[in-house]
């Protein structure tokens, strides 16, 4: 009876897993951010830096307004958005500051910027910085740039190809921004999904698969 | 009893205060630090696809609604397409994440409640989120605003509270459906015949009790009362009929204290999406727009949990008559009723689990 009663308990985890698992869903994006990224190549065909901008939404703004406005007069001064700055900045250091670079498969460490500007200008908040990679990165191969919220929470959009570019691109470079059809990444990806699933139940492993990237392709180099 | 449950409440409110305050303290609970993203847990495999479906749908709706908010904004009378636009994002909205639906399905799962009070419950959870969400926002406009409380402080204490209370809601359900069935296993084995003899002492006595004064304790009450027992006599029955009886531990009267711990653990957050609604309607003066476009919210977010606990309730009834009267009806009667209370529980912890690390 203590066998049926164990079989009875696993039974019930196994029920409460199954039926909570697929219950909860992706969270969507609450934050719509219009984006532009600038890489700026060396003339040693390295990569210099990344420049970030990202123009909010007004209704974030809005709370963000809400948020920082400590004298209550319904604008953010300098002090002001100073703090919100601050507090995007070391937020943003968790994730990487929402970018993931690659070279040929392979993670690219980046330096964290030293500063992060925040102005707010026709109700809207607008945050760019700047970014390094830590070790040279040389363009040969293939080097992607995603820049994306792993958490689901901020959608940072480009809303056209040319909102990612590249300055002194070699011109052996080919240069292509890849938008993944959502239904198509989660077809192809079955397994990899599955197990970052296990690996990683907060998603963050998994959600480079839906972003927006900028792949620049050149011939490789001795 | 009565005293007893708003100790608990307030016990697991200065839990839920200590755990904002001092874990959650130096982290961030969305990734700009700014607002507060839902807990998310994500799901792969066989549902991908339709929650993909889903999550776009609601993502189109929210632009559409965040538009309809500019245009009114700028002098636009978009006030009926805001309606329409919310009550359809409430509709997606609960069908995505979030863990109202989950919460009142698998207390629907887990006690015999009617559909139509279950449909209730989801209504006044969803109008409790949508007032809930008017409340914050209008305290951060109108009292918070400048000093040290934020929108986002208040939110994620709200958002603890609720996982708190969704955790506590659900191991007390598990422990009614299954703590006197472990109980009887701990003691109530026939060669333990002294505490079995204890067990069954006054099973008689609750048992007349239960259907004339309908006291609510009769839920606690293990599942001994039909046995009779001569003394000395072994038990034959103890080893299966200690299964929980659903008829017994299901709960046969509507228990609105019940009722009332459901709705509150999933009325008590608000949704992100509101928040920010909110926000930027009452810097823009859309006093009238923003309330009751986070009211239609609530009514889409209502109408598809209710749909969903009607299936997750409709799909448990089909189960047992398909199982028959018998035994085995009884016995996956019961298994669905604990796995209802093992899922709040579960999710309860996942999601505190969640809020706690980021």
């Amino acid at each position: 009876m203590i066998l049926s009663g164990r079989l009875k308990r696993t039974a019930t985890l196994c029920a409460g897993l199954c039926i909570a698992l697929p219950a909860i869903a992706v969270a969507h994006p609450h934050v719509f951010a219009d984006a532009s990224l600038e890489v700026v190549v060396s003339s040693d065909r390295t990569v210099k830096s990344l420049g970030h901008v990202w123009r909010f939404d007004d209704l974030f703004s809005s709370t963000v307004l809400f948020e920082f406005d400590k004298n209550k007069d319904l604008q953010l001064d300098d002090a002001e958005l100073k703090d919100v700055s601050r507090t995007v900045y070391e937020s943003l250091a968790e994730y990487g500051y929402f970018q993931l670079v690659t070279h040929d498969g392979k993670d690219v460490k980046m330096k964290p910027p030293s500063d992060l500007v925040a102005i707010y200008e026709d109700q809207q908040l607008t945050i760019m910085f700047q970014s390094e990679p830590a070790e040279k990165l040389a363009l040969s191969g293939k080097v992607e740039f995603g820049i994306y919220d792993p958490t689901f929470y901020t959608a940072i959009d480009f809303v056209e190809d040319d909102m990612m570019m590249v300055d002194g691109m070699p011109s052996s470079c080919a240069r292509a921004v890849v938008r993944p059809d959502p239904d198509e990444a989660i077809a192809q990806n079955q397994q990899t999904l599955t197990d970052a699933f296990f690996n990683d139940p907060t998603g963050n492993d998994y959600s480079k698969l839906f972003a927006t990237r900028l792949e620049l392709t050149c011939p490789a180099q001795g | 009893m009565k005293k007893t449950s708003v100790r608990i409440v307030f016990a697991l409110l200065a839990i839920a205060y200590v755990a904002t305050h001092f874990l959650g303290h130096a982290h961030a609970q969305s990734s700009l630090g700014i607002g507060a993203n839902e807990a998310m847990l994500p799901s792969a495999g066989m549902f991908g696809g339709l929650l993909n479906w889903i999550n776009a749908e609601q993502q189109g709706f929210y632009r559409a609604l965040t538009g309809a908010l500019k245009s009114m904004r700028d002098g636009g009378s978009g006030l009926w397409l805001l309606i329409g636009l919310s009550f359809a994002y409430g509709v997606f909205h609960a069908a995505g994440p979030g863990h109202g639906k989950a919460v009142i399905s698998s207390y629907m799962l887990a006690n015999e409640v009617a559909l139509r009070r279950g449909i209730l419950l989801s209504f006044v959870s969803a109008l409790l989120q949508s007032l809930m969400a008017i409340l914050v926002m209008g305290a951060v406009y109108f009292v918070l605003r400048g000093t040290a409380i934020s929108m986002t402080n208040a939110t994620r204490f709200l958002e603890i509270a609720s996982y708190v209370l969704v955790t506590a809601f659900g191991a007390w359900l598990l422990w009614r459906k299954i703590g006197p069935w472990l109980r009887s296993l701990v003691w109530g084995k026939p060669a333990l015949s002294l505490s079995s003899a204890h067990n069954h002492g006054h099973s008689h006595h609750e048992h007349h009790h239960h259907h004339d004064h309908g006291h609510h304790r009769a839920h606690d009450r293990h599942d001994h009362a039909h046995h009779h027992h001569a003394a000395g006599d072994v038990c034959e029955e103890c080893g299966h009929s200690h299964a929980p009886d659903p008829a017994l531990l299901g709960g046969r009267h509507f228990d609105w204290r019940t009722a009332w711990a459901a709705v509150a653990s999933v009325g008590l957050r608000p949704c992100t999406g509101a928040l920010i609604v909110l926000s930027f309607a009452f810097l823009n003066g859309l006093w009238a727009g923003g309330i009751v476009s986070v009211m239609a919210m609530g009514l889409g977010t209502a109408i598809t949990v209710s749909l969903l606990a009607t299936l997750a309730v409709s799909a448990k009834n089909v189960a047992v008559a398909f199982a028959g009267d018998g035994r085995t009806g009884n016995r996956i009667h019961a298994a669905i009723e604990i796995g209802g209370a093992a899922m709040v529980f579960l999710l309860g912890l996942a999601l505190l689990a969640a809020s706690l690390a980021v």
